[in-house]
């Protein structure tokens, strides 16, 4: 028997074909363009492109100074621009402070460094939730923050948009910066996960 | 316009900020107390419901920006308003009460006609 969430899929996708035909009918958009954009964000556009941003700013101390100062510049530096992109703010991770990026009242997100959010980043629970008990949403995700280091939520309701810089995993010393890249996670630029090395209890 | 498959890598790659170039003198200051007002309109706004009323502190400004509020009513004939956004500095304690973390905090992006001087 069908339950409603079953059904909700269908809904959404016959909403979204009707709302491209009446788009292309009305003449303000060409179907190859929605394909484009749908291609755009598919294949090209995602954290890979945040994971390069991280891993330059741990080899390159001049990088990460600029990345601090005006983040959407040096993010450009490396062609990483545009929607949802527009004005960027990079927060870093530290010894004592755990950062954490939520949008409560919708989905905002980077999408030049991180590519379209995650579904349980735009989910009422995680919103909610990760104001009030940031702790307990970490420990969900398998990170626990000692008592004596501050958690910082930001919520990004305005036009600002946030990427976390997370923590050079200790051992890597060794490792160049695609190697480093590699081991840099979509939620460790969120603050719902660390960056780890491979093999590493979780 | 027709959006066309040839103009989506331009478009995305240059955005649209909502950066107002205009000039609008700032409410505040970094290290001002101020409380976000207790607002609770039935149109658009940015103001998150837990901060209102509480009081916290501008760490940074991060200059004129549309003000969402306004700009969502555009078409309404509501004028734009642009205005300073600023990053303000909230304990945990402050918004949650006594059971929230001692020492976690929150930061939120709020623009000058959310705040009054605390």
């Amino acid at each position: 028997m069908p339950t409603h969430a079953d059904r909700k899929e269908p809904e959404a996708a016959l909403r979204v074909r009707a709302l491209e035909s009446l788009l292309a009918e009305k003449g303000l958009i060409d179907p190859k363009a929605m394909d484009a954009m749908v291609d755009l964000y598919e294949n090209r556009i995602g954290p890979r492109n945040g994971a390069r941003v991280v891993a330059k700013a741990w080899v390159d101390p001049a990088y990460r100074q600029r990345l601090l100062d005006d983040a959407t510049a040096a993010i450009r530096e490396l062609g990483f621009s545009g929607l949802q992109g527009e004005d960027m703010v990079v927060v870093e991770n530290t010894d004592s402070v755990h950062n954490m990026i939520v949008c409560t009242l919708c989905s905002c997100y980077p999408w030049p460094t991180l590519g379209l959010p995650p579904v349980w980043y735009k989910s009422a629970p995680y919103r909610a939730r990760v104001v009030a008990d940031p702790r307990g949403v970490l420990h969900e995700f398998g990170v626990d923050v000692p008592d004596d280091k501050e958690v910082r939520v930001w919520d990004t309701t305005a036009e600002l948009r946030y990427l976390v810089l997370p923590q050079r995993p200790a051992g890597t010393e060794h490792m160049d910066e695609a190697q480093l890249a590699a081991l840099v996670t979509r939620d460790s630029m969120i603050g719902t996960g660390v960056v780890r090395t491979n093999g590493a209890p979780a | 316009m027709l959006l066309t498959a040839e103009i989506v890598p331009g478009l995305v790659a240059q955005g649209a900020s909502a950066r107002a170039h205009v000039d609008v003198p700032p409410k505040f200051k970094v290290g001002d107390k101020v409380r976000a007002r207790n607002l609770n309109p039935t149109s658009h706004t940015r103001l998150p419901g837990y901060v209102r009323g509480r009081e916290g502190v501008i760490e940074f400004d991060y200059g004129v920006f549309e003000f969402p509020d306004t700009h969502a009513r555009v078409f309404e004939g509501v004028p734009e308003k642009p205005q300073h956004c600023y990053r303000v500095r909230f304990t945990a304690r402050e918004v949650w009460g006594p059971t929230a973390h001692p020492v976690d905090t929150l930061r939120v992006d709020l623009f000058d006609d959310y705040l009054d001087p605390a």
